[in-house]
């Protein structure tokens, strides 16, 4: 074994001999030179993230809003998501468009509380999130969508980059939904009060967890480091304008 | 009559209904209850689901991501649902296109596929009723037909549980239901079980339904010319490798916890009592409770994980498995099949049992990752052992990762805010240490300025009354006791209304042990429950139980529900592990319990002291069962 691989190199380096210096030279020098330009596209590459990703409580709309973005139709329905749908794709609303429009990586996670973990996955590269409420059934999901609220902001992945978060009234279409002024004082009316009940639990927590807004003060969006807006859409019927907006907002087309 | 199959996509979009125009027109949508509380609960390897008036079978498609859901209505035992899903499973992976979302042109290939499968039905209770006698040479004729059948699915690449244990390949006797993800249970548990974790009104059921040992038996000629389609795949599947049985990593005992108990907590000792004048309050010097430290763990376990890595990737010890699983991985990428699967989960399972995980549950856990995993394409250059171990850390995170809310503070203060005291029953067999981690619980609450009185409702052991008072000293905090001849249910209301008029935030209640199959204790804490509705039920366990950690907590939950006077019985809502401190990496009853009851374990108790209180850190749990 060894000795055929002794063979073997003794006869490279003879065939190196033979070669002319510059050749050599040219050769090492084109390759170095395709060695650095990979890594600098590679690294562009990641730097402008286009990566959306939608989250929120089960049943609030995202895996039809998903499909609404992409194919402009919500097909047949939904029911419970057991993976993520995940694509890269250009808004079906830019089809008509002409020139090169970059597509949008957008990522639809589960909300099934056993699914949740999943969004670790996809938060490090995101260029933002939009968090989906049920605006017709909002009430009784409040609380665990101001948990589940919390916990997405208070992630450093969220707050260290900054990370811009839409919070998405849908199912506007039926009249009796809630505006999104009243489930944007629901929701910072709940985190407040997760603020000091969270805090209590984990004083020493500071690895993978930041304090929300400022202490002595009553919790609005504004507080969050990173920018928080609020919008209302109907994935059912297809008014997704505003969520298109943040979309190409945060990857430029 | 069948009232609707569904296809979808496990991303939950719908690609085809049985009955569209109509909409979801079932009631209660028992297809997202089944997702939600079977499918997503790794109970897929189960073979029916109820919910409300309807069953629910169905099959999984796993190298595409597609799942089949046929509904009917319970009452009627329809015998061709298996069958159907099967061959509606087969002709569908046929047409499907990822880039597809409409299949109009599958309505008129359903309705054939109806028919052929009703007529089967038919041809089988005939065959049934006509004796048995004459159905020896129609049985072999069937036989062939199965192996045939079986054969088919399996170049199309089937995937689904089948029990694999009882199954000899070829036997056509074994009959049909093979290739179908929830084909066999291993029958032998009883529904009972599972009312535990079922959602109210929800049933699984185990064990084949229908479809008998003679379900083999139908005129196969007679199917052959009925399809004009056959399948045109053959089997080239080679039998992939066995990948090698992953190395043990033997590792140093864990030290859960190092600081030294500064002072016992157990004042079971009647010698205790007598020396009040000793016990001093401690309320306010033991430090913090631990359930606001961080985990200290996971930077150690993260230093493991790497060590792990450099060893899986020596291939030394396995050089055989590896070879060929390379060349499998380089030759293209195999589907994998259940043989293949068998030794990884066989592996996986011992390493399960040997952090003491019941065996039943390491059991059932392996065939839902294998009824997830078969039928999937390989990636290349991965092992199937690696991708078993992936599937099933993910399957372990999703059980551990907690369902309800366990921020009980949050839910504390929202109680105040009504005005009401929250009231957190304990409760649990003998010996497993209630009454002192309840008082670690009182000591962690009173931490965060929430007022606790604690309820003396062990009526039934002498000595609980005293050792709780003597806790209750310790901490400064009042008890509400009545001696023991009271009846603990009255005993905890009046411990409540005393609570709202001395304006307590939270009330604990203290319970006797009791063993799961002491029906009259039982009947007297189901009593105490349904009369108080707490607003927690803690289920207070030991970590170090094994196999009876299943047989604790369901009894418990079954008895809850069996002994209740009202229609929606309480049952636990949460777990508290106690002496975590004492069993090393043999974590296993943390998850056979959460798996068992479906709800998270909300402390962990760790030591001797008032402060050895934690949260379980779930991804460490996970590293830890699997290593
Ligand atoms: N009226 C109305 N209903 C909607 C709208 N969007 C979604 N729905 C309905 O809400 C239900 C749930 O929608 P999904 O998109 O499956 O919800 P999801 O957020 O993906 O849920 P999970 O996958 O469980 O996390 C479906 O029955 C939809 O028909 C909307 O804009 N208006
Ligand atoms: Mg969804």
């Amino acid at each position: 074994m060894s000795m055929c691989m002794d063979q073997w190199i003794s006869q490279i380096e003879q065939w190196f001999h033979q070669q002319p210096v510059e050749q050599i030279y040219v050769a090492v020098a084109v390759l170095a030179l395709t060695v650095v330009l990979f890594v600098l596209f590679s690294l562009l590459k990641t730097s402008k993230s286009n990566t959306i990703v939608l989250a929120g409580l089960n049943g609030s709309g995202k895996t039809i809003l998903f499909y609404q973005l992409r194919d402009g139709s919500p097909h047949q329905g939904t029911v419970t998501s057991m993976e993520p749908n995940d694509g890269t794709f250009v808004l079906h609303s830019e089809l008509g468009k002409k020139g090169k429009i970059k597509p949008v990586h957008l990522v639809d996670v589960p909300g099934h509380s056993r699914l949740k973990p999943k969004l670790d996955e996809f938060l490090p590269n995101a260029a933002g999130l939009i968090f989906v409420v049920d605006a017709l059934d909002f009430l009784p999901n409040c609380r665990p969508a101001a948990e589940y609220l919390y916990d997405i902001l208070t992630k450093s992945s969220v707050v260290k980059r900054r990370i811009p978060v839409l919070i998405l009234c849908n199912k506007t279409d039926k009249v009796t939904a809630h505006s999104k002024e009243f489930i944007r004082k629901q929701l910072e009316k709940e985190i407040d009060k997760l603020r000091t009940s969270r805090n209590a639990i984990s004083t020493a927590d500071i690895s993978d967890e930041f304090m929300l807004g400022v202490p002595g003060e009553p919790f609005t969006l504004e507080q969050c480091r990173n920018k928080v807006t609020v919008a209302e859409a109907s994935g059912l019927t297809g008014e997704v304008s505003q969520v298109e907006q943040f979309i190409r907002e945060h990857v430029k087309p | 009559m069948l009232e609707q199959l569904l296809i979808f996509t496990r991303g939950g979009l719908i690609l085809w209904s049985s009955c569209r125009g109509l909409g979801n027109a079932l009631k209660g949508s028992p297809i997202d209850a089944l997702i939600r509380s079977c499918l997503l609960e790794e109970r897929s390897a189960e073979t029916s689901f109820a919910h409300d008036a309807y069953t629910l079978k169905w099959a999984f498609h796993n190298e595409l991501g597609l799942v089949f859901v046929a509904v009917y209505q319970r009452i009627l035992h329809l015998l061709y649902v298996d069958d159907l899903l099967a061959a509606v499973r087969r002709e569908f992976a046929e047409i499907y296109d990822p880039k597809r979302t409409s299949y109009d042109d599958f309505d008129e290939t359903f309705r054939q596929l109806q028919k052929e499968a009703e007529a089967r039905a038919e041809e089988m209770k005939k065959s049934k009723q006509a004796g048995r006698a004459p159905a020896v040479p129609g049985k072999k004729q069937g036989a062939g037909g199965a192996a045939q059948r079986d054969a088919k699915q399996k170049g199309n690449g089937a995937g689904g549980g089948g029990s694999g244990k009882d199954d000899g390949d070829g036997d056509g006797d074994s009959g049909k239901g093979r290739w179908l993800a929830n084909g066999n249970g291993n029958g032998q548990e009883k529904g009972a079980r599972e009312r535990s974790h079922a959602p109210p009104g929800s049933v699984v059921v185990k064990g084949k339904e229908n479809g008998g040992p003679q379900a083999g038996a139908f005129d196969v000629n007679k199917l052959q010319k009925l399809r004009s389609k056959g399948g045109k795949k053959s089997d080239n599947t080679k039998p992939a490798s066995k990948g090698g049985e992953p190395k043990k990593i033997v590792k140093k005992n864990r030290v859960w916890d190092d600081s030294p108990s500064e002072s016992r907590l157990d004042f079971t000792d009647p010698v205790d009592e007598r020396g009040e004048g000793i016990v001093e309050a401690v309320a306010a010097d033991q430090g913090e409770s631990m359930m606001d430290k961080e985990e200290d763990l996971s930077s150690e376990s993260e230093a493991e994980e790497e060590d792990e890595e450099v060893e899986g990737a020596k291939p030394g010890a396995k050089k055989k498995g590896w070879f060929t699983s390379m060349f499998q991985s380089i030759a293209g990428n195999a589907i994998i099949e259940k043989s293949d699967l068998q030794p990884a989960l066989k592996a996986l399972k011992d390493r399960l049992m040997t952090k003491n995980v019941a065996e039943e549950i390491a059991e059932k856990l392996c065939e839902s990752v294998a009824a997830s995993l078969e039928g999937k394409k390989l990636g290349s250059f991965t092992r199937i052992s690696s991708t078993v171990q992936t599937a099933m850390e993910e399957a372990l995170l999703r059980i551990l990762t907690p369902k309800r809310s366990i921020d009980i503070l949050r839910e504390v203060h929202a109680a105040k805010e009504h005005g009401k005291p929250y009231v957190i029953v304990f409760v649990g067999v003998n010996g497993v240490g209630k009454s002192t981690n309840l008082a670690k619980v009182a000591y962690w609450l009173l931490q965060h300025n929430i007022s606790v009185m604690l309820a003396a409702c062990d009526t039934f052991r002498s000595g609980a009354v005293e050792q709780l008072r003597t806790h209750a000293r310790r901490l400064q905090i009042p008890i509400f006791e009545k001696g023991y001849e009271k009846d603990p249910a009255v005993v905890a209301r009046e411990a409540i209304q005393e609570a709202s008029r001395n304006k307590s935030d939270v009330v604990l209640v203290d319970t006797a042990g009791r063993m799961q199959d002491n029906e009259p204790l039982m009947r007297a804490l189901s009593k105490l429950i349904n009369l108080n509705s707490p607003d927690l039920v803690l289920f207070v366990g030991e970590a170090l139980v094994g196999n009876d950690a299943v047989d604790q907590l369901s009894k418990f939950n079954q008895k809850l529900a069996d002994l209740s006077t009202v229609p929606n019985a309480r049952l636990i809502d949460g777990i508290l592990l106690t002496k975590f401190d004492t069993i090393d990496d043999k974590v296993g009853a943390a998850l056979s319990m959460v798996y068992i009851s479906g709800a998270p374990v909300m402390f962990v108790g760790c030591g001797q002291s008032y402060t050895d209180l934690k949260k379980l850190n779930v991804k460490s749990i996970v590293k830890t069962l699997l290593k």
